[in-house]
């Protein structure tokens, strides 16, 4: 059912490759060679040394974390969604949350609280123990990475077919059988791809072990370490090498699990999918556990809010605007410049996502499967070295052959632009869009097009007026997804900024080492207020037949999940985002 | 559909050249104002309010945007005053020491300039730069007032303000505690004070580098390491960034704090648990530079900052907007800031301790992993 490619397609289409091939595996590739070519063997040798070291702390507490975060979001999805009980609705809202998360504030805010002389562990269970270490790692990432598995569970489960379970059920299996052998191999996907995120999320964090690490540093904050402290950016790569191979070796096993979702249902989604009948016990433990977990989520960002309204976070509570007179005091250029870098990405990044899955599904062209894989990529490798791989890409001149044909004119470096940062996060979040779009793309009517184009209308006519109308569910998915990520991203920036472009994010790391940390709290509940506020102006620009069909609707549920839908944008693997217009 | 790609091209070819214009405006500034200093004759010095500079040009220098690379967002209010008296504006970035110095050198190798000036850091960073010529020497005239320890002899970089190391203490576990007060630095070896002081690490703080570096040097080598062995015990870790302890001090995560200050006393006004001491037996320090980026395209107007900064006017912002104490000795000192000759400051060759870093920090880990097992 794939159309002939037309010319301009074609063009079209091997400007996209090339500058895929550019902006993505360039980079790559050059940070690993720039690592590897990091002097005499003695050097390297060294840095390898230095570098597995690191390597171990690192998934020492990446595995745990993502186990356990990955069994917290499918708990937390289970309860949310298939469990009836009171405050259910209340509970969904509050577990988005870390959608908006406040950058590393969440760091200190543990450390008031579960530190030596902390209010809950100290003053309240009257313990001294040092939150610093290993533990402060792993709790802080779990509380941070359960939100982005619920999310991405919480959207397969939402899309099971429970006919499968009843059809079990009248066979007389028992629940818990039904429950291991029918309902979680239908996720296992979505299980798969959450596991792999939260896995890929904890190995890049280096905001979390800075803070808290204490003695206990992560080869991802090591890695920041040696560029800022050791001035070395060589070794730093080398460390980079060895951030990259366990990420893309995660990646890879996803890839194999998700090719083999024999299992997937192909039927509408059920209206209905709580569980009918339930023990009491087995609800009261998910109950208390998810219970459990949404109250560390609402005791951090409370306390986080608390911050920025007292005198000083955590030692004198009494209230003040103090720190926002200070912020009015302060340039407020950083945050004009964040929501300027995330709403291009967010647009740019969104809309080439999804025009490329559009092209890959429906024309005949080569070089598919390597294009489909060189977008997915920068998924699996770390901000920050991403970032170092465009450093010492695009200090060289752009498409140096240029010099040849145009002599006049000077050499393009990007370096030193202010639009490297927009070009790195667009191709960083490229695959979003892409893989919403792939998913979307699946209930499409493949006769749409032929159709448009039998009735005489062109390629570029029938995409505007066909084609993208249908595709805009998946790019306002992927928009939410770019922006809210861009909006809180520095990692793969912070090496790239320039003095005129500074975003808000850089200024809140500085604030949050220094002394002044109820003005980084106000600083980060501005950055997570602003996000919110832009993502409500766009919800309502996007969905605004819709917001009326909500109020004149008896409650509004279905569009409720819709949006629940579209926020987690979770289609890794191909979920199936049903069309609903 | 062929529109469509030439205008595809067309927006192509157009950000190709976007890109190139920036840089074709910024030598145009440059050009413009050299042309003061090319007649040959004397030049013509501008007199401006307790500020003055031969390269100053009030007709072609409005609007010249400088960019700035320095480690605190402090300066700003420094470089609005700066825009106000002269028209030129400053835009900066806070980044790390290394990061500054990396960043200058990839810059350098590349021909990229993106930095014009670079204004606050470590000594030691500033001394790295200049060696790797990425700093242009530039004798400020009014750099003459500063004593020789605070600027380089080449005129690579003027020292503008004093950071000094002091000791954040959280009063009220010292008295829970029953401990001393800390005055010397054998007082934070006390028994109680095990595991309480915070201290950055030497090998990713310039704090923490300057700290031992100066104990060494002033204590000489067998007792200064037999000194720094006993810190080590008494400290539970050693944190990532220079600005750490002060944090984990205020949090009560631990007791004394070693912390890098511009002299000013807001800590301890903000939080009344806090109390800044400077130690009895002498103290760390070091200056905080300014310097002209090797590749500036706007050198003259480069200049003119770095004049105005090191003038009576300059200083005198800076001690009221920074809230530091600064290199120049006539300025009035406003309330506030500790006064620098109550201080005792350790005598500090930067030049040699920048030399010794590699080998020291080498010592250092060491004795850490000697300590740890």
């Amino acid at each position: 059912m794939s159309l002939q490619a037309s010319k301009p397609v074609i063009v079209l289409y091997i400007l996209i490759l090339i500058s895929v091939v550019y902006f993505v595996l360039v980079p790559v590739v050059s940070v690993v060679y720039y690592g590897i070519s990091s002097g005499e063997p003695g050097v390297v040798f060294q840095g390898t040394g230095r570098a597995l070291l690191y390597l171990k702390n690192s998934l020492q507490v990446s595995m745990p974390v993502t186990l356990i975060a990955t069994a917290f979001g499918l708990l937390a999805a289970l309860t949310l969604w298939r469990v009836k009980f009171w405050g259910r609705s209340l509970m969904r809202l509050m577990v988005l949350f870390p959608l908006i998360n406040p950058p590393f504030v969440g760091s200190i805010a543990f450390i008031m609280l579960f530190g030596k002389r902390g209010l809950i562990s100290h003053n309240l269970l009257g313990l001294t123990v040092s939150p610093f270490g290993y533990y402060g790692i792993v709790v802080m990432q779990c509380i941070g990475l359960s939100t982005l598995a619920y999310l991405i569970i919480s959207s397969a489960i939402q899309e099971i077919n429970i006919d499968y379970e009843e059809a079990a059920r009248n066979l007389g299996a028992s629940e818990g059988r039904i429950f291991f052998s029918v309902t979680l191999p239908l996720m296992i996907p979505e299980i798969t791809v959450a596991a792999m995120l939260v896995f890929l999320s904890s190995m890049s964090d280096f905001g979390t072990p800075l803070i808290i690490g204490g003695n206990y540093q992560t080869l991802a904050s090591d890695l920041y370490l040696q560029i800022t402290g050791l001035y070395n950016m060589r070794t730093a790569s080398l460390s980079g090498i060895f951030l990259l191979i366990p990420c893309l070796i995660a990646f890879f096993i996803q890839k194999y699990f998700s090719g083999r979702q024999a299992y997937y249902s192909q039927s509408v989604a059920s209206e209905n999918i709580e569980y009918t009948s339930i023990p009491a016990a087995v609800k009261g433990i998910l109950i208390s556990l998810t219970g459990l977990f949404i109250f560390f989520v609402i005791i951090k960002y409370g306390f986080i809010a608390l911050g920025a309204f007292t005198e000083h976070w955590g030692y004198d509570f009494s209230l003040t605007l103090r720190h926002f007179y200070k912020l009015l005091g302060r340039e407020f250029a950083p945050f004009i410049n964040s929501v300027k870098l995330a709403l291009g990405v967010a647009v740019v990044s969104s809309l080439l996502g999804v025009v490329i899955a559009y092209l890959l599904k429906t024309r005949k062209l080569f070089c598919v499967r390597q294009l489909d894989f060189l977008a997915t990529v920068p998924a699996a490798v770390p901000g920050i070295l991403f970032g170092i791989g465009y450093l010492v890409t695009f200090k060289y001149p752009l498409f140096g052959v240029g010099r040849f044909i145009f002599p006049e004119m000077s050499p393009v470096i990007l370096l030193g632009t202010g639009i490297i940062i927009y070009i790195i996060c667009v191709f960083r979040y490229l695959y979003v869009g892409l893989k919403t779009g792939y998913a979307l793309l699946e209930h499409l009517d493949p006769n749409l097009e032929p159709a448009a184009n039998n009735l005489g209308a062109g390629d570029l006519k029938t995409f505007v007026h066909i084609i993208f109308p249908q595709l805009k569910p998946a790019f306002a998915a992927a928009f939410l997804r770019n922006f809210t990520s861009t909006m809180t991203t520095l990692g793969a920036i912070i090496f790239l900024l320039l003095p005129r472009n500074k975003v808000a994010t850089q200024q809140i790391l500085q604030v949050a080492g220094s002394s002044e940390i109820g003005f980084a709290a106000t600083l980060a509940l501005m950055l997570s207020l602003l996000s919110l506020l832009l993502l409500i102006v766009f919800q309502i620009i996007v969905n605004y037949q819709g917001l009326i069909g909500w109020f004149k609707s008896k409650w509004g549920r279905v569009r409720r999940v819709r949006n629940v839908k579209m926020l987690t944008g979770s289609n890794f693997s191909g979920e199936k985002n049903r069309e609903t217009t | 559909m062929k529109k469509v790609l030439i205008l595809l091209l067309a927006v192509m070819l157009v950000f190709t050249l976007a890109s190139c214009s920036p840089k074709e405006t910024e030598t145009e500034n440059g050009t413009g104002a050299e042309v003061g200093t090319e007649t040959g004759t004397e030049p013509e010095i501008y007199v401006g309010e307790g500020w003055s500079s031969e390269y100053y040009n009030p007709e072609t220098m409005k609007g010249v945007v400088l960019n700035l690379y320095g480690v605190t967002d402090v300066v700003r209010p420094i470089l609005d005053i700066f825009e106000e008296d002269t028209g030129i504006k400053v835009e900066h970035l806070t980044l790390k020491n290394a990061e500054i110095l990396q960043r200058l050198s990839n810059e350098f190798d590349v021909g990229v300039s993106i930095a014009d000036i670079w204004f606050t850091g470590g000594a030691d960073t500033f001394i790295n730069a200049a060696q790797n010529g990425l700093l242009i020497p530039y004798k400020s005239p009014p750099g003459a007032e500063l004593d020789d320890i605070m600027k380089d002899t080449e005129g690579y970089w003027h020292g503008t303000s004093l950071t000094i190391v002091n000791w954040v203490v959280n009063k009220e576990l010292i008295e829970q505690k029953g401990l001393k007060m800390p005055e010397t630095w054998e007082d934070l070896l006390q028994e109680g004070l095990k595991g309480e002081v915070a201290m950055p690490n030497p090998a990713s703080s310039g704090t923490g580098y300057n700290t031992i570096s100066a104990i060494i040097e002033v204590k000489g080598e067998e007792a200064g390491w037999a000194y720094l062995e006993k810190l080590i015990e008494q400290v539970s870790f050693f944190s990532p960034r220079g600005s750490d302890p002060a944090q984990h001090v205020v949090n009560g995560e631990a007791i004394v704090g070693i912390n890098p200050t511009d002299g000013g006393r807001e800590l301890e006004i903000n939080n009344p648990h806090i109390a800044l001491v400077y130690p009895e037996d002498g103290t760390g320090w070091w200056p905080q530079p300014v310097a002209i980026v090797n590749g500036t395209k706007n050198e003259e107007a480069a200049k003119v900052f770095v004049d105005w900064l090191l003038s009576k006017r300059g200083m005198e912002t800076i001690a009221r907007e920074r809230y530091a104490a600064v290199a120049r000795q006539d300025v009035e000192r406003p309330e506030g800031i500790v006064d620098i000759s109550t201080i005792n400051l350790f005598a500090t060759d930067f030049q040699l301790n920048a030399e010794r870093r590699d080998e020291i920090l080498a010592e250092w880990e060491k004795r850490v992993s000697a300590a740890a097992r």
